[in-house]
């Protein structure tokens, strides 16, 4: 960048003040051409109205509408670094895991942003620091506001109810109870399980996920069984089927009371835009009433 | 009691083509035959054929004048046992496990040993010399012994026609004449007929009473020693000028090397 | 005419075989009543222990009713069908390793060696990657698959390594195992390539192995294999014997070798089927048994092959509840604690040897 550009930023910064600068600075650095590895992150730049600075995507992303028409570059573990290039990008979105490929990029000289997976918390924060590097800040500023009080708004909804101890299956084997993988004390699903007024039953175990034996639930007891898919509702007969596999442990709360849920839908398990939605839908079959 | 009439067998590799062509012998109960040629001249796959593990592509091997592939292998291992040049098992069994292997072909699917069975173990013990190591595991045992022990384990399977491939190759010159004087003992005691396949030409004129000499996949000879083995016969297999000569201490035939002739 | 193989691993110290009449028969009796009571006891009291207390007087209390009865479920659902589930598994895995070890005639020989895990690994890790709501009634489509897998890659193996009324060489069955096994392996990371988290997950819980089946279903549905694969087991220990020695040597005493060996490969082959379709393939149990009770009991196949299967059952089973407390409430998968237990102990074999 020209010195002279520099000297007269430095002018107008002195006269015009903080904001002036902030924006001129970023304005300079935004991000024209975004390739996303996280479909997750690419639904954040949608969000905040940067759809039309992003130029590729993971062979993952399908929300919303417009990415199907994207080029696809990969995902975590076969990103297409050739293709990536092809497509010119200023920013590349990858995992925090791929630090080879952070290397080539930096060698490459294109900047690079590092997903970390982590709570709502963080879920709020990449929406704000992605806002500000693609020039839509006040978007940004707006979605997590705006995110942040539908969280709120359903945390009031079931405030005072009591809260049912509730186990949250991310995956089991189709058809059986078995290669369970459930959430636990930390990450981004348990909290949303929080918000939505249900007391996870491995919160004491301070992993994101766990393997619980039939043993270990029949100890834990929980009252509520929620598993999130993501995917299509299968059909009834299916849904039937993979309800009563859980009869096999009729001693379960959960079980004899009829309280297993098994919820459908991509934007259940996507740590991004949607979270309140995701959040809602848990909160509605928790709390059924409090949604009259 | 044992023939093989006009048998030929074959197998080609990359490397090597080799048959045995029109091969008849006739082995007579009672007697001690060699199969005497150089190495590749078929002892080994005669022997094999003989006992049954290889079958000829052509002509028939017959035992008692039926045919071995009309009998089980069952019978014919009550029939005939052969004691191999190399014995390597995979796991560490005791001499006495090892000898009582010789038992199969008598027992039923599910029967264990008897006293019976353990009486004849012990007695091809005794015979062969072994007895004290009994208890011992196999593999810890010299060359000469494990010799000893296999030929024990032949023994075991009590069959009137005994098959031996090399059977003192590997060993030293007290337990060649060691296991030579043992064969002998059993020949003329116990009636057992034996063909043997041999390279070493003095083995074959101290032990046996009948040779069969071969070459290239053929028989050259066969008949009673004495005139099977000669110097010009010495000469045809191995293109060496020797002097066959009765040795009057040994009590029999022995052949001197003097000078290869080609 | 003999085929020369492995050095064997010495037994340097255990009680030899004594030579004296009646012998076996004792010496089996005696190894069937002490192995077998030491599996019994193991699996009656494995489900008492575990990272939760139960108490024995509510579990049979019957005026409880069973759907409330938290320690009757902890008993009978959880804890019991996991015992059996070992015990079955163990016995299976245990035999298939001392019948593979005979057959190939090598120590080092396991049930996985000539490719069945890989057929099921890959058959559980096509139907967890792409299959969707496939539904068989109310099969679980895993097993199933894993079984067809195993199935599969037996029978291409067997095509291989078999000429008819011929001997099998065993170098072209080890050839086609390892060949195969590669071959598989390699499909496999190619599908976990493609799957996406919870897919490779899934794989790789499945591939650490599992006996936490919760109901008798699946044993009941593996018992006609493991009880076919036990009847041929039975007729085979003292041919195995005979052909540890030498095929062409067994031969000569009566053996059907051609016989034999597809009867030894088709039992071990369908036994580790089965094991590895009900709890996902367990390793080193085929391979630390049958060497642990060769040092405890001797070679001969006839008293090793039911001693392995009794000590097996007692083995996993053992295992599995050392895996369900050691890190109580973390479990740790089976397959890590047999590994751990038997990746010390060839290291300890190797160095006696030595």
């Amino acid at each position: 960048m020209a010195t002279k550009t520099n000297q007269v930023l430095l002018v107008l910064c002195v006269l015009c003040g903080q904001n002036v600068f902030v924006a001129l600075v970023a304005q300079e650095r935004v991000a024209k051409r975004i390739v996303s590895l996280v479909p997750a992150l690419t639904e954040m730049l949608f969000a905040v109205g940067a759809g039309s600075q992003v130029v590729g995507v993971s062979s993952y992303d399908d929300f919303p509408q417009e990415v199907l028409s994207l080029p696809r570059v990969g995902a975590l573990l076969d990103p297409d670094t050739e293709r990536i290039l092809s497509l010119k990008p200023d920013l590349v979105i990858v995992y925090g895991s791929q630090t080879e490929l952070e290397g080539q990029f930096a060698r490459a000289g294109i900047r690079v942003y590092k997903y970390r997976h982590a709570g709502i918390a963080n879920v709020l924060q990449t929406i704000r620091e992605l806002g500000a590097i693609s020039g839509h800040s006040h978007e940004s500023d707006r979605v997590t506001a705006q995110l942040q009080s539908q969280l709120d708004a359903i945390r009031a909804r079931v405030r005072g109810r009591p809260r049912p101890r509730t186990m949250l299956v991310m995956g089991r084997d189709a058809m059986a109870l078995r290669g369970l993988f459930v959430s636990g004390g930390i990450g981004f699903l348990h909290e949303l399980l929080d918000v939505a007024g249900g007391d996870d039953v491995f919160a004491d175990v301070k992993r994101e996920g766990v393997q619980p034996s039939n043993e270990t639930m029949l100890v834990r007891a929980p009252q509520v069984i929620v598993e999130l898919h993501a995917g299509d509702q299968p059909s009834p007969d299916v849904l039937q089927k993979e309800r009563a596999v859980w009869s096999l442990l009729p001693s379960l709360p959960a079980v004899r009371n009829g309280r297993i849920h098994l919820l459908y839908g991509d934007y259940l398990v996507s740590p991004g835009p949607r979270l309140a939605s995701a959040a809602e839908a848990l909160a509605r079959v928790l709390h059924p009433d409090a949604f009259k | 009691m044992l023939r093989a009439d006009g048998v030929s067998f074959g197998y080609f590799s990359e490397r090597e083509a080799f048959s045995l062509s029109d091969v008849s012998v006739a082995i007579a109960p009672g007697s001690l035959t060699g199969l005497l040629g150089p190495n590749g001249c078929g002892k080994t796959t005669l022997l094999g054929l003989l006992c049954g593990v290889l079958q000829p592509h052509g002509g028939t091997i017959t035992l008692d004048d039926r045919p071995l592939t009309s009998l089980t292998r069952r019978e014919l291992a009550r029939h005939v046992a052969v004691v191999p040049q190399e014995t390597h098992p995979a796991f560490d069994y005791t001499v006495m496990e090892m000898v009582l292997m010789g038992r199969h072909p008598h027992l039923g699917a599910f029967q264990l040993e008897g006293p019976a069975d353990f009486a004849i173990a012990r007695e091809s013990l005794i015979v062969t010399g072994t007895a004290h190591l009994a208890d011992r595991n196999y593999m810890t045992l010299s060359g000469g012994e494990k010799q000893r022990v296999v030929i024990a384990s032949a023994l075991a399977q009590a069959t009137e026609l005994l098959l031996l491939d090399e059977p003192t190759a590997s060993l030293d010159l007290g337990y060649q004449l060691e296991v030579a004087s043992l064969l002998a003992r059993l020949n003329r005691e116990r009636r057992v007929t034996m063909v043997l396949a041999t390279h070493d030409l003095n083995l074959a004129a101290a032990l046996c009473d009948r040779l069969v000499v071969m070459r290239g996949g053929r028989v050259l000879a066969q008949g009673p020693t004495a005139d099977v083995l000669t110097g010009s016969m010495v000469q045809q297999l191995y293109d060496v000028d020797a002097d066959v000569q009765f040795h009057p201490r040994a009590g029999h035939l022995t052949v001197i090397p003097v000078s290869r002739t080609r | 005419m003999s085929t020369s193989t492995v050095q064997p691993v010495s037994s340097l110290g255990a009680p030899k075989p004594r030579s004296d009449e009646g012998g076996i028969r004792t010496r089996l009796a005696a190894t069937i009543a002490g192995y077998g009571t030491l599996a019994i006891a193991t699996c009656v009291l494995a489900p008492l222990v575990g990272s939760t207390q139960i108490s024995l007087a509510r579990v049979f209390d019957r005026s409880i009713p069973f759907a409330d009865n938290v320690d009757a479920q902890i008993f009978f659902v959880a804890r019991m069908p996991r015992v059996l589930t070992g015990a079955v598994v163990g016995a299976t895995l245990a035999s298939a390793g001392v019948v593979m070890q005979a057959l190939l005639r090598n120590p080092l020989a396991t049930p996985f060696t000539l490719g069945v895990s890989a057929g099921a690994a890959l058959g559980a890790i096509l139907v967890i990657t792409f299959s969707t709501a496939v539904s068989l009634g109310a099969l679980s489509p895993v097993p199933l698959a894993s079984l067809a897998g195993a199935l599969i890659a037996s029978a291409i193996v067997y095509g291989l390594a078999t000429r008819p009324g011929r001997a099998m060489s065993t170098s072209v069955l080890l050839l086609a195992g390892v060949t195969l096994n590669s071959f598989f392996s390699a499909l496999i990371l190619f599908v976990q390539y493609m799957a996406d988290f919870t897919q490779t997950y899934r794989t790789v819980r499945w591939l650490m192995g599992d006996l936490d089946v919760g109901s008798f279903g699946p044993i009941v549905a593996s018992l006609p294999l493991v009880l076919l694969a036990f009847a041929m087991f039975a007729v085979l220990p003292r041919s195995l014997n005979l052909l540890s020695v030498g095929a062409d040597v067994a031969s000569t005493r009566g053996v059907d070798v051609a016989r034999t060996q597809r009867l030894a490969f088709l039992s071990a082959s369908l036994a580790t089927s089965a094991a590895v379709s009900l709890a996902g393939p367990i390793g080193f149990v085929g391979i630390v048994v049958p060497h642990l009770v060769r040092l405890m009991v001797g070679v001969d196949h006839r008293i090793v092959l039911p001693a392995s299967a009794l000590f097996g059952a007692a083995f996993l089973v053992g295992c599995d509840l050392v895996a369900r407390t050691v890190l109580a409430p973390v479990e740790v998968p089976v397959g890590v604690v047999t590994a751990m237990l038997g990746g010390p102990f060839f290291l300890w074999l190797l160095v006696r040897r030595s």
